[in-house]
């Protein structure tokens, strides 16, 4: 797996879960901003995913495949479900909503790292 | 401190939240473990899928919050609280029972604790929010 995107995307979800915990702080519904950049987010993960399975598909390594997949197909649902959420969740919820989530994705990518070096 | 939120309001929805990605992960990393390689550790995969299922059922009623779902999300949770101090405690003391990790092995320490802290929180925003 390209490790510097990942670290990349690990950085993107940790700034977005700063900026949340921002808005949680001063208790600000999640705005257009926050928003999209976790639709962005999900765009990343994505691409992500593309990439991790056309890696897959191209080595005969032994590692956890299935698993693999189903990492990066979740991954991508992260960023979506807090988007949906808050849109429709107005509260400060709503932004404690979108930390967690931005924080347990980093939490994924580094999962789905491991599982690709076989650990 | 204003009137206190209902079951599935204000930081309710955070563990609504929280529970949903348990859910998720633990259907979906069950159900490649049964699949793939029950054989390996039957116990442990079969409880994984235990554990799955109440962590669904815990997401719902959280969810849903009215008063039959507040019994059922209690039912869950504390079955949930059990579960993971009793396999925490046979994973420590046999480890040969569990050969292979399941969500609650070791108190959960594969995920942070997340798994025996999160049955405390459950309980306590069962008991904060009741009426």
């Amino acid at each position: 797996m390209t490790g510097i995107y990942a670290a990349a995307m690990i950085m993107v979800g940790l700034l977005i879960a700063a900026a949340a915990l921002v808005h949680l702080v001063i208790n600000k519904p999640v705005g257009a901003y926050l928003r999209w950049s976790l639709l962005a987010y999900s765009a990343m993960l994505v691409v992500f995913a593309i990439g991790g399975i056309v890696q897959m598909l191209g080595t005969d390594r032994a590692f956890a495949r299935a698993e693999f997949v189903g990492y990066l197909l979740t991954a991508v649902l992260f960023p979506v479900g807090a988007w949906w959420w808050s849109r429709n969740d107005r509260s400060r919820a709503g932004s404690a909503v979108v930390l967690v989530v931005a924080l347990v994705t980093p939490v994924l990518i580094v999962r789905i790292q491991q599982v690709w070096a076989g650990v | 401190m204003s009137k206190r939120p209902t079951l599935n309001e204000g930081f309710g929805r955070v563990l609504v939240v929280v529970y949903a990605i348990f859910a998720v992960a633990a259907v979906a990393r069950s159900t490649v473990q049964i699949i793939s390689r029950f054989d390996e550790a039957p116990v442990a995969y079969v409880l994984s899928a235990v554990a799955a299922a109440i962590y669904v059922v815990a997401t719902i009623a959280l969810a849903r919050g009215d008063k039959t779902s507040r019994s059922v999300a209690t039912v869950a949770i504390a079955i949930e609280m059990a579960g993971v101090v009793i396999v925490g405690i046979i994973s420590l003391l046999l480890p040969d029972a569990f050969p292979r990790a399941s969500v609650w092995s070791n108190f959960g320490s594969g995920y942070l604790f997340i798994p025996l802290v999160l049955p405390i929180v459950g309980l306590w925003w069962l008991r904060y929010t009741r009426v």
